[in-house]
């Protein structure tokens, strides 16, 4: 489970979480849905432990993250919203490296790393070098990156974000897979109709703070409306958000 | 292995790994340090075929004017391989020609000369140029020659002893000058040793740090469960054993080619034996240490990959003058002198390319002030390394 309580962090001027709290529960996919600049990056860096909020916690299956990063991290996997991909290592070696700086190591690791490159349909380029991969090819590497060290709980950043339709469906697919294996899996995403197929339950966040939450029909309840986007727009006009969003 | 050894070996292997399939960071290691000392040691083997080369019994053409009014200088110069050729005609033409370095040497003898035995010749010259500077040098000794020759002719003549008129002969022998040029090439080499040094993990140390920054894969890494300092102590060995290559690569070169260039001409001494440069691989060791420190340093504090290319490209040049500035100001190694960082690693390697005996104790001093600088250095540096900026692109 991933929880986070009255996150505050300021860049400067710039406030980009200003209390924002929620909770991501084992079995579910959790959405967290915003506005550019409405924190969600910020917030996903606060809980594996890239930054160090100002005020609030970060908890991982109970571990707060600000006390033990690493603890925290061993129980995290992430597929973080720019891949970065080492471009003179194959694709099987992106996935060893991560999962030996979990701890595996030797058959065990090179008998989850051939599972994962199965499962994600990798076996065509598992051992080419990553230079001049596909934006699909190169979401796929930093999955099996995140996933190597068999994490129980995914933050998944823009998991879809240009991919094309085949890639995007294999990634719905991994999402759904994994929530009914109940692990813990919280993502953001722009795509309105993804979220409406995915999520459980729905976070939205402006301007650092929580305006909403629940599941997509207590949501559709809240803004009386049925298109999920209009209760996003909706439900952000009524909490005052929508000016500083659209700017 | 302990967890941290072991997070530390698998970040570093995975740096060696990727760097070893990179050409830019091949390059600087493997080839670069083969350039200081083939352009050294050419210098060195051109010294030494001029050495192989008797000067004096090489042709030099002379340009002369009037020459035809002392025909016995004139034959006596053909006797000792001095050919005339037609020179100017007018007094500017051959002042111009001379200045601007298209002649050597201009012998001019005048008119008066005629059925004289006694008269003076002009020698035009500029000895602003060394090879105006050696012509002028061989004509006037030959003239010299010739003026012994007669004064010897006109004493035993008058019945006085012939060498009457020259009460001092001087006989120049040359044993220094020639081992000298071998030694001033030799000076050479500990400041591009040093530049080498700083230069051979750049590369690596902006690739990993401010590169994967830049290309978005350093916040993945940091998702893995790894210290920060590990990490940084993990890359910082890959540079150094990067910068270990090169200045191995680059002090085997030094040796091996100044050793084939000084084996070209017998007049040049030898370099200092391998041991020596092996000793010098030793004594460089803290000074890759403060050299990798320093580089990541910078790399972690740059911006961008194009802004620590810029300032570690300066950073080789820094410890690099201090040195070039004793190949001819030499500074003796005290206590004091070799606890300045960097610089007591200098003054050590130029006490051993000039093969004299290294004081222990000096290298136990120069070896822990380097080491404490970079300790204190890349303390710094894991402590930059641990801001958010670091981290995060945008």
């Amino acid at each position: 489970m991933i929880e986070i309580k009255d996150l505050v962090k300021r860049f400067g001027t710039v406030q980009a979480l200003d209390g924002l709290g929620f909770q991501a529960k084992d079995g579910d996919v959790t959405g967290l849905i915003g506005p550019n600049g409405a924190g969600k990056t910020t917030a996903f860096r606060i809980v594996y432990g890239l930054m160090v909020a100002d005020s609030g916690s970060a908890w991982v299956d109970g571990v707060d993250v600000a006390q033990d990063r690493m603890a925290a991290q061993r129980n995290l996997g992430v597929l973080p919203d720019v891949r970065g991909l080492y471009p003179r290592l194959t694709a099987r070696e992106h996935i060893r490296y991560f999962g030996e700086l979990h701890g595996s190591s030797g058959a065990e690791l090179e008998a989850d790393i051939d599972e994962l490159i199965e499962r994600l349909g990798m076996q065509d380029f598992a051992d080419r070098r990553a230079k001049g991969f596909s934006r699909g090819q190169e979401l796929k590497v930093a999955l099996g990156r995140a996933l190597v060290h068999r994490p129980h709980n995914l933050i998944l950043d823009e998991p879809t974000n240009g991919l094309d339709v085949m890639s995007s469906r294999a990634v719905r697919d991994l999402i759904v897979e994994m929530k009914n294996e109940g692990h813990c899996i919280l993502i953001s995403s722009h795509i309105m109709s993804e979220v409406s197929v995915l999520c459980d339950r729905l976070v939205i966040a402006a301007a650092g703070r929580l305006i909403a939450q629940g599941t997509p029909d207590e949501l559709r309840d809240q803004a009386d409306a049925q298109d999920l986007e209009e209760v996003f727009v909706r439900l952000l006009m009524k909490a005052g958000a929508l000016q500083g969003a659209a700017a | 292995m302990t967890g941290c050894l072991r997070r530390l070996w698998i970040v570093f292997a995975k740096e060696i790994r990727d760097h070893a399939r990179d050409r830019r960071s091949l390059t600087l290691a493997l080839i670069y340090p083969l350039l200081g000392p083939l352009l050294v040691a050419s210098g060195l083997y051109m010294a030494g075929q001029t050495l192989n080369t008797n000067y004096r019994e090489r042709p030099l053409e002379v340009p002369a004017v009037g020459l035809e009014n002392a025909p016995a200088l004139a034959a006596h110069l053909l006797a000792h391989n001095i050919q005339i050729i037609p020179a100017p005609g007018t007094e500017e033409e051959r002042n111009g020609e001379v200045r601007e370095g298209r002649l050597p040497v201009v012998l001019v003898v005048p008119a008066e000369a005629k059925g004289l035995d006694n008269f003076t010749v002009d020698v035009i010259t500029n000895l602003g140029r060394a090879d105006n500077l050696r012509a002028t040098a061989r004509l006037a000794e030959v003239i010299a020659i010739y003026n012994e020759n007669i004064a010897r002719a006109r004493a035993l003549a008058a019945g006085l002893p012939g060498d009457y008129a020259s009460s001092i002969k001087m006989h120049k022998i040359n044993v220094a000058r020639d081992a000298n040029i071998a030694v001033f090439f030799y000076n050479m080499m500990p400041p591009l040793i040093i530049f080498m040094i700083f230069l051979g993990g750049v590369h690596l140390a902006i690739d990993s740090t401010v590169g994967e920054r830049e290309r978005g894969a350093l916040e993945p890494l940091l998702l893995a469960p790894v210290e920060r300092w590990v990490l940084l102590l993990a890359k910082s060995g890959a540079a150094l054993a990067f910068t270990a290559v090169t200045t191995l690569v680059n002090v085997s070169a030094f040796r091996g080619f100044m050793g084939l260039a000084a084996g070209s001409a017998e007049q040049l001494t030898q370099p200092p034996s391998w041991w020596v440069f092996v000793a010098i691989i030793v004594i460089s060791l803290p000074l890759m240490t403060i050299a990798v420190a320093l580089q990541m340093s910078i790399a972690v504090i740059t911006k961008s990959m194009k802004e620590a290319q810029i300032y570690l490209g300066l950073l080789p040049l820094v410890p690099a003058l201090p040195g070039m500035v004793l190949v001819f100001q030499p500074v003796n190694p005290t206590d004091l002198t070799v606890a300045v960082p960097v610089f007591g690693q200098m003054l050590l390697i130029g006490q051993l390319v000039a093969e004299q005996t290294l004081d222990p104790r000096q290298v136990a001093i120069a070896s822990l002030s380097t080491l404490a600088a970079a300790s204190l250095i890349f303390l710094l540096a894991a402590r930059w390394f641990r801001r958010e900026k670091m981290f995060v692109l945008g």
